[in-house]
C-alpha cells in the first residue's frame, strides 16, 4: 500500500484533473444537446437535417479518434490550442451528441397537447420551447443524463492519450516508477467509482426531487 | 491525412531496413563458409542459424517445459522500429529485442520458434507472474524497484536517453537548457523521471506513441523531445526536419524480464548471454539492427548483473 500513499499528491493532481474535466465537458455538453434537441425538433428543415447530421457524425466516430484528428490534425491547418482546451471542446462536443438525443427523448415525452396550447396562446416557436416544453423535457430525462454524466466521467480517461495527465495518466506514471499495476490501478479504479457514485447520488436526489408524475 | 506523415515514415523505415537486410543478407553470405546455401531468407534467418542450442536443459526446469511446448512466448512489440517491429510485407518481426528473443529460442527448443505477446509497459509484471509470457524482451529498463517484481537477466543492452529537437533550434544542447521549457516524451517510457531529475523546471507533456511525440514536436507543442537513443536514430535518420542533440545523458540497461525467483532459468538465460557475447553473434544481431543506422562498429556489450537490480 506504500505505492499508494508515496504518490497521494500525483493521484490527487490526476483526480482534480478529472473532475475539472468532467465538469467542464458535461456543462459544454449539456449546452450542445439543448441546441442540438432544439434543432431535431425545429419546424425549419434545414435545422432539423444539420442536427441530425451532427448526431450522426459525432456518434459514429470513436471520441478517441476525435481526440487524435483535434489534436494532431488541428495543427495542420494552422489551428493549435492547448492540450486540456481541446480535450474539454471534443469531449463536449462528442458526449453533446449523447445529451440532444436524450433530451429529444424528454421533448417527445411531453404531451403534444402541451406545445399546442402554448402556441395557441400566442408564443413563438422558441418561447413555447424553452417556457413550456425544455422544462418538462429535462425534468423527463434526469436519470438518462445522469448516465451521460457517468458515461463523459468515464470518457476522460481518453484524453490520457493525447498528452494530459488525469487520472488514468497519472496512475500510468506512477505505475513507470513503481511497477505496481495491480495496486496502482485499483485505486485509480475505485477513484472513478467513487466519483460515479457520487453522479449517481446527485442524479437520484434531482430525480425525485423534479419528475413528473404522469 | 493526419496519420499519413507517421504512415510515409513507418514505410521508409521498413524499406530501409528491407534493403539493409538484404545488403547484409548478402554480405553474410559471401563471408561465411557455414551459411546455409541457398537458403534465400534474410539475414535474421542466417543468425539463428548460426545460433547455439543448449546442450542439456535442467529437468523440471522452466526451459523444459518451453521445449516440451514447442515455442517461447515473448512479451515484446510489433511498432518498435529497430528494435522488434513486425514487417507488414512479411509479417517476420524485426530488430535487437527480436533477433535475441529468437536466438534465445533457439538455444532452449533448438529452433527458433517465437510467439510474440503484444505486452504494454503497464502490464509486464504482471503476464511475467502469471506466466502468460515466459520473457519479456521490449526495452525493458533494469531498476531495482521493478526487480522487486520481476527477474531481471542480463543487461543485454545499454541505451540511453537523448534529446530531439527540430532542426532550427538553437538553444538546447544538454539536458540543463530544459529548464523552463515544454518538453514532449513518451508515456509510460524513463524518459519522465529523467526529465524532471535533469530539469526540475521543465513542464512535461506525454503521448502514446513515437510518432505522435515526434508529430507534436513538429507541430510546436514541445520544445524538444527526450526518448530513447535507439528509437530517436531510426526517427532523426527518417525524418530530416528532427535533430539529435548530444550524447546520451543517462545510462538505460535493458534486461530480460523473468518470472521473478526462477534464479535457475536466470542463471541459464546469462549463461546463453554470455555464450552470444563471447562468439561474436551478440555484435552480429547489434549490426543486424541498430547497427543499420549507427555508423561504425558494434559496442561492446554491458556487462551481464552490472545494473543494478539484476545482480
Amino acid at each position: 500500500m506504500n505505492v499508494i500513499t508515496d504518490h497521494l499528491g500525483e493521484f490527487g493532481d490526476g483526480l482534480l484533473l478529472t473532475v475539472e474535466l468532467t465538469l467542464l465537458a458535461l456543462a459544454g455538453a449539456l449546452a450542445t444537446g439543448i441546441a442540438v434537441a432544439a434543432m431535431r425538433v425545429s419546424p425549419v428543415r434545414v435545422l432539423r437535417a444539420a442536427g441530425m447530421a451532427y448526431v450522426e457524425v459525432l456518434q459514429n466516430i470513436p471520441l478517441l479518434v476525435w481526440l487524435v484528428i483535434a489534436v494532431f490534425g488541428l495543427p495542420e491547418i494552422g489551428v493549435i490550442a492547448g492540450l486540456f482546451t481541446t480535450s474539454v471542446i471534443v469531449i463536449a462536443l462528442y458526449q453533446g451528441a449523447y445529451t440532444a438525443e436524450a433530451i429529444r427523448s424528454g421533448i417527445n415525452a411531453v404531451p403534444a397537447g402541451q406545445g399546442e396550447a402554448a402556441r395557441a396562446l400566442g408564443l413563438t416557436f422558441v418561447q413555447s420551447l424553452r417556457l413550456v416544453v425544455l422544462p418538462q423535457a429535462l425534468r423527463t430525462v434526469v436519470q438518462p443524463l445522469g448516465n451521460i454524466a457517468i458515461m463523459t466521467l468515464m470518457n476522460t480517461a481518453l484524453a490520457a492519450a493525447v498528452g494530459v495527465v488525469e487520472l488514468t495518466a497519472a496512475a500510468n506514471r506512477v505505475n513507470l516508477a513503481e511497477a505496481q499495476p495491480i495496486w496502482i490501478f485499483v485505486t485509480a479504479g475505485l477513484a472513478y467509482m467513487a466519483l460515479s457514485a457520487v453522479f449517481g447520488l446527485v442524479t437520484g436526489g434531482l430525480e425525485r426531487k423534479l419528475a413528473i408524475l404522469r | 491525412m493526419v496519420r499519413t506523415p507517421a504512415g510515409m515514415r513507418r514505410a521508409a523505415v521498413a524499406a530501409v531496413a528491407a534493403l539493409s537486410l538484404t545488403g547484409l543478407a548478402a554480405c553474410s553470405g559471401g563471408d561465411s563458409d557455414s551459411a546455409v546455401p541457398g537458403s534465400g531468407g534474410g539475414s535474421g534467418d542466417d543468425l539463428a542459424a548460426s545460433a547455439p542450442v543448449a546442450a542439456n536443459l535442467p529437468a523440471g526446469s522452466t526451459m523444459e517445459k518451453i521445449k516440451q511446448r514447442g515455442e517461447l512466448v515473448v512479451g515484446g512489440s510489433l511498432d518498435a522500429p529497430l528494435l522488434s517491429q513486425q514487417n507488414p510485407a512479411t509479417k517476420k518481426v524485426e530488430g535487437l529485442d527480436a533477433d535475441f528473443g529468437r536466438l534465445l529460442a533457439k538455444y532452449i527448443i533448438g529452433k527458433p520458434n517465437v510467439k510474440i505477446v503484444n505486452s504494454a509497459s503497464e502490464t509486464r509484471e504482471a503476464l511475467l507472474s502469471n506466466g502468460t509470457v515466459d520473457v519479456v524482451f521490449q526495452t525493458y529498463s533494469i531498476t531495482p524497484e521493478r526487480a522487486k517484481q520481476v527477474a531481471f537477466a542480463g543487461p543485454y543492452y545499454s541505451s540511453g536517453l537523448v534529446i530531439a529537437t527540430k532542426k532550427d533550434e538553437t538553444g538546447i544542447k544538454a539536458p540543463a537548457d530544459l529548464k523552463g521549457k515544454t518538453v514532449i516524451a513518451g508515456a509510460n517510457t524513463p524518459a519522465i523521471p529523467a526529465i524532471k531529475k535533469a530539469a526540475p523546471g521543465a513542464k512535461i507533456v506525454t503521448f502514446g506513441s513515437d510518432p505522435e511525440c515526434v508529430q507534436a514536436l513538429k507541430q510546436g507543442r514541445g520544445d524538444a523531445y527526450v526518448q530513447d537513443e535507439a528509437v530517436l536514430l531510426a526517427t532523426a535518420k527518417q525524418d530530416p526536419s528532427i535533430q539529435i542533440q548530444g550524447k546520451p545523458f543517462t545510462s538505460d540497461p535493458y534486461g530480460i524480464g523473468l518470472k521473478h525467483g526462477d534464479a535457475q532459468m536466470k542463471q541459464f538465460v546469462n549463461d546463453w548471454l554470455k555464450q552470444i557475447q563471447q562468439s561474436g553473434l551478440w555484435a552480429k544481431v547489434w549490426k543486424n539492427s541498430i547497427g543499420t543506422v549507427v555508423q561504425g562498429e558494434a559496442p561492446q556489450p554491458p556487462a551481464i548483473g552490472s545494473a543494478p537490480g539484476s545482480e
